[in-house]
């Protein structure tokens, strides 16, 4: 069965016949994660870097802000018996749109946010693929821990 | 580029606004106009009566009592909402299939387009712009150009991706250069052969910031910043991607900086799902 992971929005799964999957990442940020020894993952669909921006809104939606979303995405697998360490954990989307410099880089900014949260906790990607002007598809299947992305234009690839 | 009979003939066979919602519009952009006036106008018909109730109790305005009459909603919701539900049902017709040519699924240029008028008038309640139901109808209205567009783009899609990816160019700039005419210089013929007012024309044609950006026009600004708030953030996005100029003057036009505008993107998060239910009760 196909779960869909909306803008602003975290699904974790532990349910072998279910496939997640988050559509048109812009500027948005696709956290995918998955232990594939007891087969549970996740998917988070952040919009923002930092909750500070609206505390109100991050206590309302964690999932909207990068710094409030990971740690529940994270700790919603860990529930249902992920460990960290043995985690494949995949970046996705973090495109701009043309021209856009400096702080104004969403895309860019939602990318460094998702960076410097796993650097400060030891997380390592596995697979990066962000940037760029493309708006991107990625779906994680539970039960084989397979996951594919398909980029605006291209074919879908899996990784 | 095909013949311009045969894009002519393409918007022919598109549905033109129905009268009831230029009615509307212009009165609700008459300062001095009768509301009563704009109550009656919906009152005397039916099938509008019938979809706005329907979509005054979707989930998107979350209301604990069941709205059963026009009177309720106009009590309840106010009459500016439902002048933006009017426009919004009327507007609907040509948006609902797919646009194959942009890699777009069905319904997909719909919710962009009821999202960019919903970020249009929150941001002009923001910066207290008097234009409202002006933005919101730009804002519903300005990728109607796509609709038509669509099938001439299909078979030329390859070149147009090459020279955004190779060349530097903007999508809109490819298209142009490609098919001869943008989706923006057409959604300005269509608003123009549509009748609309001088005044919608020019903010549906400036909104999208084409032949050279227009910055002193703060109803087309604010369209323009909604749209870049939806490509960011995927809504409609197809195989043009993300691939439009970001025109920063259009933010400071309006005395906005970064953190308003990622307020603003904030602000529609916490919405979106309340748009999905929307558009779902059209």
């Amino acid at each position: 069965m196909k779960v869909i992971v909306g803008v602003s929005d975290m699904k974790v799964s532990s349910k072998p016949g279910e496939e997640l999957i988050t559509y048109s990442l812009g500027s948005c940020i696709g956290v995918v994660i998955y232990d594939p020894a007891v087969r549970v993952g996740g998917i988070l669909h952040y919009m923002l870097p930092e909750s500070s921006l609206d505390q109100e809104k991050a206590k309302r939606n964690p999932f909207m802000f990068a710094d409030t979303g990971i740690p529940a995405l994270f700790r919603a697998t860990y529930t249902l018996g992920a460990k960290k360490q043995r985690m494949k954990v995949v970046i996705v989307g973090g495109a701009q749109i043309l021209d856009q410099q400096g702080f104004f880089n969403i895309g860019k900014r939602n990318h460094m946010a998702v960076k410097k949260m796993f650097f400060r906790n030891n997380v390592i990607a596995s697979h990066e693929d962000v940037g760029g002007c493309v708006n991107r598809t990625v779906r994680l299947n539970i039960l084989s821990g397979d996951i594919h992305i398909k980029v605006g234009g291209e074919g879908e690839k899996k990784l | 580029m095909n013949a311009v009979s045969e894009l002519i003939r393409e918007i022919d066979s598109l549905q033109p606004m129905p009268q009831i919602a230029q009615q509307v519009l212009a009165l609700a952009e008459d300062p001095k106009a009768d509301t009563e006036k704009i109550a009656r106008l919906i009152y005397f018909d039916p099938y509008i009566t019938a979809d706005l109730l329907k979509m005054c109790n979707s989930a998107y305005f979350a209301r604990s009592r069941t709205i059963d009459s026009l009177h309720d909603a106009i009590n309840i919701l106010g009459l500016d909402r439902i002048v933006d539900l009017v426009v919004m049902k009327c507007g609907s017709s040509n948006f609902k299939g797919g646009q194959k040519g942009y890699g777009l699924d069905e319904g997909l240029l719909w919710k962009k387009a009821v999202s960019c008028a919903i970020i249009a008038r929150d941001l002009a309640m923001r910066i207290r712009l008097a234009e409202r139901h002006l933005v919101f109808t730009a804002g519903l209205l300005r990728d109607i150009g796509k609709v038509v567009l669509s099938r001439f783009v299909a078979d030329r899609m390859e070149r147009i991706q090459r020279l955004v990816a190779e060349d530097g160019y903007s999508f809109r700039e490819a298209e142009k250069k490609v098919l001869g005419v943008d989706q923006s210089e057409l959604a300005g013929i269509i608003a123009k052969k549509w009748g609309f007012s001088p005044r919608l024309q020019a903010v549906i044609r400036n909104s999208h910031m084409a032949g050279g950006a227009v910055f002193s026009d703060d109803a087309a600004n604010v369209v323009y910043v909604a749209d870049q708030v939806c490509i960011m953030l995927g809504i409609g996005v197809g195989l043009d991607g993300l691939a439009y100029r970001f025109h920063r003057e259009a933010l400071g036009a309006l005395g906005l900086s970064a953190r308003d505008l990622q307020e603003i993107i904030a602000d529609f998060g916490d919405r979106i799902r309340e748009v999905e239910d929307l558009i779902g009760s059209f």
